[in-house]
């Protein structure tokens, strides 16, 4: 991989047909940046030198991303006039290579299948369409139509087939040029996000909590040494990336105005959260890096049991109890960081002290201060059985309901279980309850319901409802 | 590894380590076709910072859900490579660089050998730079081949995750590697052998472990996890290949999706022959040019999965050995985890079953029909409501005084007759998770020689009114055994949020309220009828204001 990317590929002889330009070449990066955004999308700034004559040259840089949105270059350099880019797509493969050579010379050596000699003879290739028909003195023959060995070689590659997708740039320049350029695009093929490691310990009451940022790049190209931020955010809000680069553009000459160093116009985008990696690290192809970017050892955790019901009604099985980690994202708490959004991987330590993976859940862009309550998943030994015992109607829209809540616990621990009925709005009324509740919202009420361990308690109330 | 060391590098290289086996390994399989795989490893590290790099994962692994601890000193990053050693990436990895290209001379059998440099490499075929000039590979008709001088560095022939640790104190260290990889499941099965008497039954709880990976685990440890737990989607960065658990509103939807996916899963690691090959395309042929298309993405197609084990048969035994050594089960969080007490073999594309309860429980069989008389019209000719099939039930307390009081993680519970002897398949029901000291009742089959016939009679609607009702039904009801033995058959009238005030104001037996239904246990004599006669009335009330 180092080869192709990091080689500079300085085309030997190469000239454009109309301008009489030399190709001139970008030293390997002096600095590669990579901003990575959520959404495959990456903006990357490479800084090179390069140096060429004064005059239209022709600048190629080797190593840019594979997946480069061509629309979105930017050259910059001091004292020189960008005249066009170019990104050729065009890649050297045998049938291309033969394509160009059509109307130039190519040198054949046939095999001799019995003897194994070889026999060389100059041909012009005519036309490579549905076959390769060759002039060879003052012969037409086409190629291989007998089946022989025979091999085509060719003096050189077309300068402008490549390897890879390569990016080049005419410029004018007034006087010989040994300047640093600044080339920077948005590429495809770039991904982040966020994933935490939760180990709860529940009988202390406190979980860890590791960030991870994750990113993955299947650019086709690798990045070594390279200046990575990342930034939380959805930059997907505008319907185009030509219309999005637009705009950054326009914020990046606003804050480049305001504060005068190019650096720093990082640093403020917009209400993005930005993520920068402290040390140069190597975004290679096809790799699933990972950086650490939290790291809470005690965050004060608790467990709980909910269950919401949005209905009236018996069930013949019993619900499982959904299990939720509590804690608060604040300092007190022993955190209190931004976190970007991804996912919380949970585990809790078996009997023998090694974490087992319990559940996962996801939490969006989450500032500092807020209080979470994760999902790990149903609870095997603590469940809800409803039971309807008993309706009255009032009227034709009214009608009271006599619910009964069965919680079981099996669990060796007492729980409290936090049960949730909705179908409760303004006008109806909780006329008896067993355990007392509260309103929570305008349609539901909720009960905390607690239960001694491998023992059952039953909530029963009492509503008027309408219809 | 894959760090380059560019003239402007500005840092020390880190020092390679390879940890090329894990010591000891631990399987914890959940039912959502993923694993905790978790090893101990020994490192010897040296004092400068390392990249630290762990051989021998398993290739499903998850890489964001990868923990290593006990380090003794800082993690800097992680990197999970897994360019798979092929052919393709092996050509892909080697443009610019020089190779061997070996010629056979057909008549001579001479072999010429010269230096050349791959120039291009892609979906296009191989172009080459030899002594001569350039040219095609694989175009002229010679046998050619080339000779490669080297591996890349950064191809492995398998999945690699490495890590970037910090300076630190030299030395050897026993560290903890945990990460998530999908191809395992597991699943919980139950044979009951009911006794003549259908009073009791011997149950036996079976668990069977799939691995569908090629990964072997040897002396493993391993567990299994009952519970649901909550999963995201993989495509929303979490672990589940099934969808967000939040989408499942019973667990039939569940068990369903997991079936699916697990076809799915199991395709995809499936053995897919021998379809490598080179690059292709000459310039007598020429390809549509792709010009959008990244190299990369062209040669994904190519890279193969190499299943080298065979797959192992499922296979339900109903014997359970004598003094067999059960799983033992201990409490995880909120869920129950099954260990298996010895260390095993868990093999690529393998199946294991292991026992993990054996009990002898107190039954009850009987017979259910659930009904709701408001339905019933009263049209004349309800010929459906004249052979009625009622469910055969088994039913049993989850607790110790009836013989059991565990866990049962949800399962396939199938269901043998004894009688002389012999054993006849009684039926089969699907069972959720059941915790202890909740009442399990199992739907097995449709019942044989007991049929219902339902008779609904309603009064005229001046009656009603007079009576201030909206709904009197005069329900009577014949249950018909041709069996020699006497049965128990239940019958409830649904007494919903949809009925509000329905009473039973008259009956010929006693009832109860079950589910918040109307519920009546009835004895049905052998070769006999029993009739169930009952009256379900509704009040009418008075219209808003």
């Amino acid at each position: 991989m180092r080869n192709i990317c990091w080689h500079l590929f300085t085309s030997i002889g190469a000239t454009l047909a109309t301008a009489n330009a030399l190709a001139a070449g970008a030293a390997p990066d002096r600095e590669v940046s990579l901003t990575i955004y959520n959404k495959n999308i990456a903006l990357i700034e490479h800084v090179r030198p390069i140096s060429s004559p004064a005059g239209r040259q022709r600048i190629e840089f080797a190593g840019v991303s594979a997946q480069i949105v061509p629309e979105t270059v930017s050259f910059v350099a001091p004292n020189v006039v960008l005249i066009e880019q170019n990104f050729d797509y065009d890649l050297l493969t045998p049938a291309k290579l033969m394509e160009k050579a059509v109307g130039s010379q190519v040198r054949l050596v046939r095999v001799n299948p019995a003897t194994g000699a070889e026999t060389s003879e100059t041909a012009e290739v005519l036309s490579t369409v549905g076959g390769v028909v060759l002039r060879i003195g003052t012969r037409i023959e086409v190629l291989r139509e007998d089946n022989l060995p025979t091999r085509v070689i060719f003096d050189k590659v077309p300068e402008n087939l490549r390897a890879q997708p390569t990016l080049s740039v005419l410029i004018n320049a007034s006087k010989p040029v040994n300047e640093v350029a600044r080339l920077t695009y948005l590429s495809r093929g770039f991904t982040w996000a966020a994933d935490y490691v939760a180990v709860f310990d529940e009988p202390k009451s406190t979980t860890s909590m590791q960030g991870w940022i994750t990113l993955h790049n299947t650019s086709g190209t690798s990045f070594a040494n390279a200046r990575t931020q990342l930034v939380a955010g959805d930059v997907n809000l505008v319907a185009s990336e030509e219309q999005w680069w637009t705009n950054w553009q326009q914020r990046r000459s606003t804050n480049q105005r305001s504060s005068g160093t190019e650096g720093s116009g990082r640093e403020q985008l917009g209400d993005y959260y930005i993520y920068p990696i402290k040390q140069l690290t190597t975004v290679a192809n096809n790799q699933t890096k990972q950086v650490s970017f939290l790291d809470a050892g005690a965050v004060k955790a608790s467990k709980g049991y909910e269950l919401t019901f949005y209905g009236f009604q018996s069930n013949t099985e019993p619900q499982s109890a959904e299990v939720r980690m509590r804690f608060a994202n604040s300092k007190a708490g022993g955190m209190g960081e931004q976190l970007p959004s991804g996912v919380v991987r949970i585990y809790m330590r078996d009997a023998r002290g090694q974490p087992q993976f319990v559940g996962e859940d996801h939490i969006g862009h989450t500032s500092a201060g807020s209080e979470m309550a994760l999902k790990i998943g149903d609870a095997f030994d603590v469940t809800v059985q409803p039971t309807l015992v008993q309706t009255r109607r009032i009227t034709k829209r009214k009608a009271e309901y006599d619910m009964s809540y069965l919680v079981r616990n099996a669990r060796s621990t007492p729980s409290v279980v936090t049960l949730r009925q909705y179908g409760l709005w303004r006008e109806n009324e909780v006329l008896k309850e067993s355990i007392s509740g509260r309103r929570i919202d305008s349609g539901a009420f909720a009960w905390d319901v607690p239960v001694p361990a491998n023992d059952e308690t039953t909530l029963t109330f009492t509503v008027t409802t309408s219809w | 590894m894959t760090v380059l060391a560019g003239a402007h590098a500005a840092q020390a290289d880190p020092v390679e380590v390879i940890s090329p086996q894990a010591d000891g390994v631990s399987v914890t399989i959940y039912r959502d076709l993923f694993a905790l795989i978790t090893e101990t490893r020994t490192v010897d590290l040296p004092e400068g910072p390392v990249t630290l790099s762990f051989d021998g994962v398993v290739e499903t692994l998850l890489p964001e859900s990868a923990v290593v601890t006990d380090l003794g000193r800082a993690l800097e990053e992680r990197n999970f490579d897994y360019d798979a050693l092929s052919p393709n990436k092996l050509l892909l990895k080697s443009i610019g660089k020089s190779v061997t290209i070996t010629r056979t001379m057909p008549g001579t059998g001479r072999v010429v050998q010269s230096r050349a440099t791959i120039v291009a490499a892609n979906s296009g075929g191989i172009t080459l730079r030899t002594e001569q000039g350039n040219e095609a590979l694989h175009c002229s008709g010679l046998p050619e081949r080339l000779t490669f001088d080297e591996l890349p560095a950064d191809l492995h022939a398998r999945p690699r995750l490495s890590i970037r640790l910090a300076a630190g104190k030299a030395g050897k260290r026993s560290i903890r590697l945990s990460y998530l990889a999908h191809g395992f499941a597991w699943k919980s099965d139950y044979v009951a052998r009911l006794n003549p008497a259908s009073t009791r039954m011997d149950l036996t709880g079976w668990i069977t472990l799939q691995n569908y990976t090629q990964a072997s685990f040897r002396g493993a440890q391993v567990q299994v996890v009952a519970g649901k737990l909550h999963l995201i989607d993989i495509d929303d960065g979490g672990t589940s290949l099934t969808g967000n658990s939040d989408n499942f509103s019973d667990e039939s939807e569940l068990t369903e999706a997991r079936e699916e996916a697990r076809q799915l899963l199991q395709t995809d690691l499936e053995p897919k022959g021998s379809a490598l090959q080179l690059f292709g395309g000459c310039h007598a042929l020429p390809e549509p040019a792709a010009p959008n298309q990244s190299h990369d993405e062209s040669v994904e197609r190519f890279d193969m999965v190499i299943v080298t084990g065979l797959r192992g048969s499922m296979r339900m035994s109903m014997d359970v050995k004598q003094n067999a050594m059960l799983v033992e089960r201990e409490e995880l969080g909120d869920y129950q985890l099954y260990r298996l007490p010895w260390a095993t073999d868990l093999n690529a594309r393998q199946t294991k079953q292991a026992v993990f309860l054996s009990k002898r429980v107190k039954i009850e069989r009987y017979y259910s029909y659930v009904f709701n008389a408001q339905n019933v019209r009263n049209d004349g000719d309800d010929e459906d409501l004249e052979t009625i099939t009622p469910a055969s039930m088994v039913s049993f307390e989850n607790r110790k005084a009836s013989g059991l009081g565990e866990p049962l993680p949800g399962g396939m519970m199938r269901m043998f007759d004894t009688a002389d002897g012999d054993e006849l398949f009684a039926g089969e029901a699907r069972m959720s998770d059941k915790p202890v000291n909740v009442p399990v009742e199992l739907d097995l089959a449709k019942a044989l020689d007991l049929s219902l016939a339902i008779d609904v009679r309603r009064p005229d609607p001046e009656e009603l009114r007079d009576a201030e009702l909206s709904e009197r039904a005069d329900v009577e009801l014949r249950a018909f055994n041709a069996k020699g033995v006497p049965v128990t058959l239940e019958i409830r009238q649904y007494a919903g949020a949809y009925m509000p005030g329905a009473t039973i104001p008259k009956s010929s037996d006693r009832f109860r309220r079950k589910y918040g239904d109307f519920a009546w246990r009835l004895r049905v004599p052998a070769n006999g009828t029993r009739v169930l006669t009952y009256r379900l009335e509704m009040p009418d009330v008075a219209d808003d204001q």
